[in-house]
């Protein structure tokens, strides 16, 4: 079936269509370097160009194309629909989608995060050898429960948390900010097509819940709490909490090794805690070897070194209790006693404001600046290092760190882009439909509210949605 | 789901009259300047994504012989070939027995698109089949084009082609709210409401099936650009009402605004609701003859007419291989 075109082509898009040419929407950055990889794709630093926002920094995440020749690929159309939905202070922030027509990959454009809880736990544990400050981890995991119980009242759940997916904001207007990332996972809840954990392998293991583990079909926002439970005791003691070797097999084998490690901790779950353990799967079928060892003791205060008693611990058991059903709620979570007492969590994690703390000089993100957006090959030339990249000092070995480009002067209100510059440079200069021809302009930004007010009314919207803790002003 | 109340449906997609017959106009006025510059107004979309509009005529004589062939389709010809494909486009999901749910999400999709084109622009049939493909692919029931193609015997590779376009032109807000499960949320308070008993019970259902039926007709209306669902749904609930008689729907919505506290008022929403069932009387399916001639004029729109269609299919095949090395931007196309 021909798709009818009178006559001869002409007046080409404004897409060159791949060769050598760099597409155009890829003109308004500069393009730093490789900063992530992962099976979705590959995720790259860039620079703004144009006079507003210059040298603002944007992480552009390229995925793969869809490998059965089956059309765009779903991760990315899944976490670009979800985003389209979601604002808020603790999410990381889409700021744009451009297509490269040449081979139908999608290319999405974040508010650039400097940190994650990837390398802030590594840089404490294998460069600082102290543990992180106090303030610094109840403010990081108030904020992310912040922003969970954001997507959890909105019936998203997660199902792929883990330190590197928790961004950190570096210097600037919202320096030490929270962000939740990778939403390639992520699913709305209500009434699924399919039970979920058909699409195959979900949540690295080692945060993964113990029904999930033990075969859920249906699984909750729970799991995302669980996951948070284990993040949380890693920042207190930068290790993962349970280490399993994961066994690889398709599909969704079982992962006796990961439940050992939770049980040897926990103790054994038992059915008088948590009875619909009777209905999972491996429950049932594997009991001997579920049973093989016996751990009736929970020594996780041991492990986490707290004591039982303090409120730190009363959270962190909460988050870890086997039942979903009675896992406490990013909701529950966010009241808790633990973020009543001093010191009390603050809108900039990194720095706390009183004096005495130590606080961290966290490094930035190593950047490999020899890939380009092929993802391949050796572009140009290394570039001469300015000044400003010297703050860089501890850069993990492996990686060319080369920042060609100066840390972006951070202006108040920078970090919100206003209305007119962000339709410089979103859809509709890149939507490939030919000089002028773009009906409507397609602007991403939604509605008629500046992107900050509307995150202020929503917070109203949302019951039961706590604001930032009282000291929001003192902290920053 | 997430909010409807925070949504990109309530934000941008719920229009008033006036705003969609602008849209309406503009689509239509874009594709007749096309058509009197060109000859012919449909947008060539490769397998790459990128989109190309007829080469204007170069030969006055030509140009003025097709000129005087191709008349552009009147708004009200465009709403009749619009209805034609909603249809078409119900059928198809039924007949691959998918969820409800799907079919909503692509009937939205659908008359999304043609807020931004004309079907003069785009082949209705084509968009159409696509976004059946996006709503399965986003409600995760997860279709290969090939498959669907094959079920409707058409080639998937067009599917394929128009995939992107139908994203962009829906600017990637992907997440709809249909009326059927708003719907499903009313009956289970109007069980509440009338403490329903075993007998009862029965009768809800039937009002469910026939109010659910009531949907599928306003889902091939405007109402859905117009109205939030779950006004579509309360609408639906009405007629459904005065059918069965089961209970007594204006205390019913007494009783709802006791309960929440609503933005609007009950003559603001007896209104919406009236406004809604106007639409589905006035719905009409255009006769055959009617479609027969809209499709005429279409068809010349294109640029297509029976005979040359096996030429157009020769230069397309030559066009892909000279693909690669097209990069020129606005070269002038080989003579």
């Amino acid at each position: 079936m021909g798709d009818g075109g009178s006559g001869n082509r002409g007046g080409n898009s404004n897409n060159s269509g791949g060769g050598s040419n760099k597409p155009e929407w890829l003109q308004q950055y500069d393009l730093i370097g490789k900063i992530g990889e992962g099976t979705y794709g590959l995720v790259f630093l860039a620079r703004i160009k144009s006079q507003t926002n210059r040298g603002k920094s944007i992480a552009i995440k390229k995925f793969k194309q869809s490998k059965d020749g089956d059309g765009v690929s779903p991760t990315a159309i899944r976490e670009i629909m979800l985003l389209r939905e979601i604002t808020h202070e603790n999410v990381v922030k889409l700021v744009n989608v451009h297509i490269n027509h040449a081979d139908m990959s999608l290319y999405l454009a974040f508010d650039y995060a400097e940190h994650d809880l990837y390398e802030i736990i590594r840089h404490h544990r294998d460069k600082v050898n102290h543990s992180i400050n106090q303030y610094t981890v109840k403010s990081l995991l108030w904020q992310l429960l912040n922003g969970l119980n954001y997507l959890h009242s909105n019936w998203i759940i997660h199902r792929d948390l883990k330190p590197s997916n928790i961004l950190v904001m570096g210097e600037g207007e919202e320096h030490g900010v929270v962000k939740i990332a990778d939403f390639g996972l992520a699913r709305i809840y209500q009434a699924p097509l399919k039970p979920l954990s058909e699409n195959g392998v979900v949540v690295t293991i080692w945060y993964r819940a113990p029904e999930l583990l033990l075969g859920a079909k249906h699984y909750t926002s729970a799991v995302d709490m669980w996951a948070v439970g284990c993040i949380f005791a890693e920042l207190l003691t930068l290790k993962p909490l349970f280490q399993g070797v994961e066994v690889k097999a398709t599909p969704n084998p079982f992962q006796l090794d990961q439940l050992d490690k939770i049980f040897k901790v926990l103790g054994h779950p038992t059915l008088e805690k948590w009875p619909s353990l009777a209905n999972l799967p491996h429950w049932q079928q594997d009991v001997q070897h579920i049973q093989g060892h016996k751990y009736d003791n929970n020594s996780l205060y041991n492990v986490v070194h707290l004591s039982p008693k303090s409120p730190a611990f009363d959270l962190l058991s909460k988050m870890l209790e086997y039942d979903p059903r009675k896992r406490i709620t990013a909701a529950q979570a966010l009241e808790h006693e633990y973020f009543k007492i001093e010191p009390q969590p603050g809108r900039n994690a990194l720095v706390p404001c009183q004096p005495g703390e130590t606080f961290v000089n966290y490094p930035t993100r190593p950047v490999d600046t020899t890939t380009d957006f092929e993802g391949t090959t050796n572009m140009q030339p290394p570039q001469p290092v300015t000044s400003g990249a010297a703050v860089s000092g501890s850069m993990p070995g492996g990686h060319v760190s080369n920042r060609s480009v100066p840390r972006p002067m951070n202006v108040v209100g920078m970090q919100r882009m206003p209305h007119q510059a962000m339709q410089a440079y979103n859809l509709t200069s890149q939507a490939g439909m030919g000089g002028g021809m773009n009906p409507g302009g397609m602007p991403m930004q939604r509605g008629v509210p500046q992107p900050h007010q509307q995150q202020q009314l929503r917070r109203r919207d949302q019951m039961g949605m706590p604001g930032y803790p009282q000291q929001k002003s003192r902290r920053i | 789901m997430a909010d409807f109340l925070t949504s990109t449906h309530r934000a941008k997609w719920i229009f008033t009259p006036q705003q969609l017959v602008e849209k309406y106009r503009d689509a239509s006025q874009r594709a007749i300047q096309t058509l009197e510059k060109c000859g012919a107004t449909l947008m060539e979309v490769d397998s790459d994504g990128t989109m190309s509009y007829p080469e204007p005529q170069n030969s006055v004589k030509d140009n003025a012989e097709k000129h005087s062939r191709s008349k552009p389709l009147s708004i009200e010809e465009e709403q009749s070939i619009k209805v034609f494909y909603e249809n078409k486009l119900q059928e198809v999901c039924k007949n691959f027995h998918f969820p409800h749910k799907i079919q909503a999400t692509a009937l939205i999709y659908f008359k999304r698109f043609y807020l931004h084109w004309s079907v003069m622009e785009h082949q209705p049939k084509h968009i159409m089949l696509t976004c059946i493909y996006a709503a399965c692919k986003i409600e995760e029931n997860h279709v290969s084009a090939e498959e669907l193609g094959k079920g409707i015997s058409q080639d998937h590779q067009m599917i394929l082609n128009n995939e992107m376009i139908v994203y962009q032109s829906l600017e990637f807000d992907l997440i709809v709210y249909a009326p059927y499960r708003s719907l499903e949320g009313f009956m289970d308070d109007m069980e509440d409401f009338c403490n329903a008993s075993e007998d009862q019970l029965q009768m809800l259902k039937r009002l469910q099936d026939t109010a659910r039926l009531e949907i599928d007709k306003m889902m091939l209306t405007d109402a859905p650009l117009l109205f939030p669902p779950a006004q579509l749904a309360l609408a639906a609930l009405r007629s459904s009402v005065a059918l069965h008689q089961v209970i007594d729907f204006d205390s019913y919505l007494s009783s709802l605004f006791s309960r929440q506290n609503s933005t609007h008022t009950m003559s603001e929403l007896i209104e919406a609701l009236n406004t809604i069932d106007s639409l589905v009387m006035k719905y009409k399916f255009p006769s055959d003859k009617e479609l027969k001639h809209i499709n005429r004029k279409l068809k010349s729109c294109w640029g297509q007419s029976s005979h040359d269609e096996g030429k157009k299919r020769e230069k397309k095949s030559k066009h892909k291989s000279k693909k690669s090395s097209s990069e020129a931007h606005n070269a002038p196309p080989p003579a």
